[in-house]
């Protein structure tokens, strides 16, 4: 049933293609520019039809015609601009590999003018647009994608353009800026693809390009202030390897930490809610300890005060050597706490090293290891659950941890060198099997030299 | 030795009245352990006695031990063998977690397992030296030209066992080497097809293995005794080495127990191997990834060696011919040194000897330094 409802609506938007150029009045005249469209029209009613059986194309709109089936009025705001592309062919090539062209929003859309018209003047005519200046297009797009009925069919969004005015981006534009970015600066003007297309500037994969065409430019952020080539310093981060070159799509790009269309630098006191986003267990700990308000007291960007932002730092134990030095004095107690949690850490991570060493050692006798080595992961697991503690600048909440994941490690390399000391009892078998082989030797001798000297007697 | 008095009879011959012992028993002398056939019409003791007092040349005197020896630790690797393949699954799936099941699980699984690495390594080794000494102490002259060829044959047969038994554990080692000493025999003219057609095909999967096991449990081994039969009933019609050179001073029985103290300090010393240096076991072999020093087993280095150093411009079926120059000059040398191991140009040989070894040590030098290019 629901089959059949489908094929009969895709035959009815092929007829409404293959009807469009009929509507037009002087195409019969001009042959190069009748031709075209309708050569368009049944390509693209084959793209939209392709399970429908094809028919020729002059029959269909003939049948159109004839039957009067769907009003001329409407064919003409169905249509999305089948005759600009005569002239902006260049342009059409591009709109038509974009989401609007599939969803048959054309050219008068956003350009205004007659996009059926087959003179230069008609089609420029009548409430025509031309280019948008970049401080209308904002708008130019809300007045679709703002308009929830419109956007319920797509199952899109209609908050952006609220959300851009709130952005830095947005802020700015009002304040009559064209410098900073509009909608077509990262989605494009006329190839605007869905951000699941992996061709798109807003897939995820290629948001740090996109907003890096900016945020790169140094001489272009110099008039705002920023110094920092921040889409460098991202790729060069641990977020930035991971999600670039580690293909992990869990690592941030761009707009998970700033918005994207609201997109804007966190405050000093919010930058533990975005990091805390992916980093929930850091940032509880964070905020029990002491760390978050002393920080926002000294203005201190909290996560980003010791991991930095955009090149952000791997977190390992060597950071506490050097980062906390930043603000404390060295011999201070919090530099000693410091010390402390990376003696901890160390010691822990020591015993598992020397723990996994000696079970490779065992799995060459070859000893069972499943075990030691899930209860291995255990310890390796204790020690992770060790570093988030660390935030809350409690020695003796870390501990736990610490001492949990050393013990482990202890406790394994406790059984192997036991497995392996038993096997020293090998050696003492051995020499004990040498003593009866050397008796045997002796009595096997002592029945030679008998039989050597009764060979000699009798020789 | 004493004959049990009239009327009360022994269980032995009990037998003796259905079954001929004697003929059974003097079987034996097939594989070196009596210097004759036993009298089958006399009573097993009555023949037995008067064998083992035949004065006896040179008999199992060093260095004439190393046939025997070899025999010896045929049988410890026959024994061993079967143990081990009570245990063992020859399919590429069940082959690694059988195999350390063995050293792991089993009751003195690994012992026996080490006792068979160790016997083989050194079954390899005597049966190498042995051919050396037949041909640096002149053995291989008049009459003695088949014992030379049988223990070169059984030298090669030996480094195929071998080879077989190396992929059985299915570890990232034994996998590798297997596929390293392939790349070698592949290379043989004649030989390398025709070994190729008895594993079934180039690559190393679940049904070479089980053809590879096949060879080393049941046609290596009969292979290796028929040679052993051929070797001892050969040294048995014509002598032990340099007859002429041995005082007739001693008798078989006193030999005999030369044998067995020989056999105390063979088991003494493959003991010792076996606890003291265990092969390690390797990880799971593993087809996608050649660990870095992947090489031939230590006796096909030098080949290794000569093929990869050939110009590219030799075909690769021709790169394995010189080894079978090699190995033909080697096998019929009786025939092409006419001088049989004595006369005038006796130096001339022993240094053409001495050269080739030297050549041959550093070709396996080379081949174990040497980074295979691919």
């Amino acid at each position: 049933m629901s089959r059949a409802r489908w094929l009969l609506a895709v035959a009815a938007a092929g007829m409404t293609w293959l009807a469009a150029p009929a509507t037009a009045p002087a195409q019969a005249t001009d042959s190069t520019k009748a031709v075209a469209p309708a050569r368009d029209a049944a390509a693209d009613s084959t793209r939209a039809a392709a399970p429908a059986p094809e028919a020729p194309a002059t029959t269909h709109r003939a049948a159109a015609k004839a039957l009067r089936i769907i009003p001329a009025a409407d064919l003409a705001s169905a249509a999305p601009g089948t005759m600009c592309g005569v002239c902006h062919s260049d342009i059409r090539v591009e709109f038509d590999r974009g989401i609007h062209h599939t969803e048959r929003i054309g050219c008068a859309s956003c350009h205004g003018g007659d996009p059926n018209a087959t003179t230069v003047e008609a089609a420029h005519r009548g409430g025509f647009r031309g280019v948008p200046r970049r401080r209308d297009i904002p708008t130019l797009c809300a007045s679709c994608h703002s308009d929830v009925a419109r956007m319920r069919g797509y199952n899109l969004p209609s908050d952006q353009y609220a959300l851009y005015q709130t952005s830095r981006h947005g802020q700015l534009l009002a304040k009559g800026d064209e410098h900073v970015a509009v909608c077509t600066d990262c989605h494009g003007a006329h190839e605007i693809r869905p951000p699941d297309d992996p061709k798109s500037s807003v897939f995820a994969r290629n948001i740090p390009t996109t907003c890096g065409r900016c945020h790169g430019d140094l001489a272009l952020m110099r008039r705002y202030g920023i110094k920092q080539d921040v889409a460098a310093d991202y790729k060069l981060g641990v977020h930035g390897k991971a999600f670039l070159e580690g293909g992990n799509s869990a690592a941030p790009e761009c707009t998970r930490c700033h918005g994207s269309h609201g997109a804007t630098p966190p405050g000093i006191g919010d930058v533990e809610k975005v990091c805390g986003q992916c980093h929930g267990t850091v940032r509880s700990y964070f905020l029990a300890g002491p760390h978050k308000a002393g920080m926002d007291k000294a203005d201190e960007p909290e996560c980003a005060a010791c991991h930095d932002h955009h090149k952000t730092k791997p977190a390992t134990v060597a950071m506490l050597d050097t980062v906390c030095l930043e603000c404390h004095d060295q011999g201070s107690k919090e530099v000693k706490l410091a010390a402390t949690f990376k003696t901890m850490a160390v010691e822990a991570s020591d015993r598992i090293d020397g723990a996994e060493r000696l079970v490779e050692e065992a799995a060459r006798i070859p000893l069972y290891v499943d075990d030691y080595k899930s209860r291995l992961t255990d310890a390796r697991t204790a020690l992770l659950e060790a570093y988030p503690v660390m935030h809350a600048l409690d020695a003796a909440q870390v501990e736990p941890h610490t001492r949990r994941a050393r013990s482990i490690a202890e406790q394994v390399s406790k059984e192997i060198h036991d497995k392996i000391a038993e096997r020293r009892w090998r050696i003492a078998g051995l020499g004990l099997f040498w003593f009866y082989l050397l008796v045997t030797a002796g009595i096997i001798l002592r029945a030679r030299r008998r039989a050597a000297a009764a060979a000699e007697g009798r020789s | 030795m004493e004959v049990p008095p009239e009327g009360k009879r022994s269980i032995l011959s009990w037998i003796e009245d259905r079954v001929n012992l004697t003929e059974i028993v003097s079987f034996l002398s097939v594989f070196g352990l009596l210097p004759t056939e036993l009298d089958s019409r006399k009573p097993l003791r009555e023949a037995l006695r008067e064998a083992l007092r035949q004065p006896l040349p040179s008999y199992a005197r060093w260095p004439r031990v190393l046939g025997i020896l070899a025999f010896i630790l045929f049988v410890f690797l026959a024994i061993s063998g079967i143990m081990l393949a009570f245990y063992y699954q020859p399919t590429a799936g069940e082959a690694y977690a059988s195999a350390t099941s063995i050293a792991r699980d089993v009751s003195f699984g690994n012992l026996v397992n080490q006792v068979h690495r160790w016997a083989a390594a050194a079954f390899l080794v005597i049966l190498a030296w042995r051919v050396l000494r037949f041909f640096f102490a002149g053995l291989y002259g008049r009459s003695r030209e088949v014992i030379w060829m049988v223990a070169v044959v059984t030298f090669v047969v030996a480094t195929f066992s071998d080879l077989s038994g190396r992929l059985l554990p299915w570890d990232s080692s034994g996998y590798w080497t297997t596929i390293r000493a392939r790349e070698v025999t592949d290379a043989l003219p004649f030989i390398g097809p025709f070994f190729t057609f008895l594993v079934g095909g180039r690559g190393l999967d679940s049904l070479v293995l089980t053809r590879f096991y096949v060879l080393h449990i049941v046609v290596f081994p009969v292979l290796l005794l028929m040679l052993f039969y051929v070797h001892f009933s050969s040294v048995r019609r014509v002598g032990m080495s340099r007859v002429d050179a041995a005082p007739a001073s001693r008798s078989f029985r006193v030999a005999l127990y030369d044998v067995l103290l020989l056999l105390i300090f063979l088991v003494g010393a493959l003991m010792t191997l076996a606890v003291l240096r265990p092969h390690p076991f390797d990880v799971v072999a593993d087809p996608l990834t050649t660990p870095p020093d992947a090489r031939p087993p230590w006796y096909l280095l030098a080949p290794h060696a000569l093929q990869q150093s050939l110009p590219s411009i030799v075909p690769p079926f021709l790169r394995g011919i010189f080894l079978e120059v090699i190995f033909g000059v080697v096998l019929f040398l009786p025939f092409i040194d006419r001088t049989g191991g004595t006369g005038p140009k006796r130096r001339l040989i022993l240094g053409l000897g001495i050269a080739a070894c030297v050549f041959w040590l550093a070709l396996t030098w080379a081949g174990w330094h040497m980074e295979v290019s691919r």
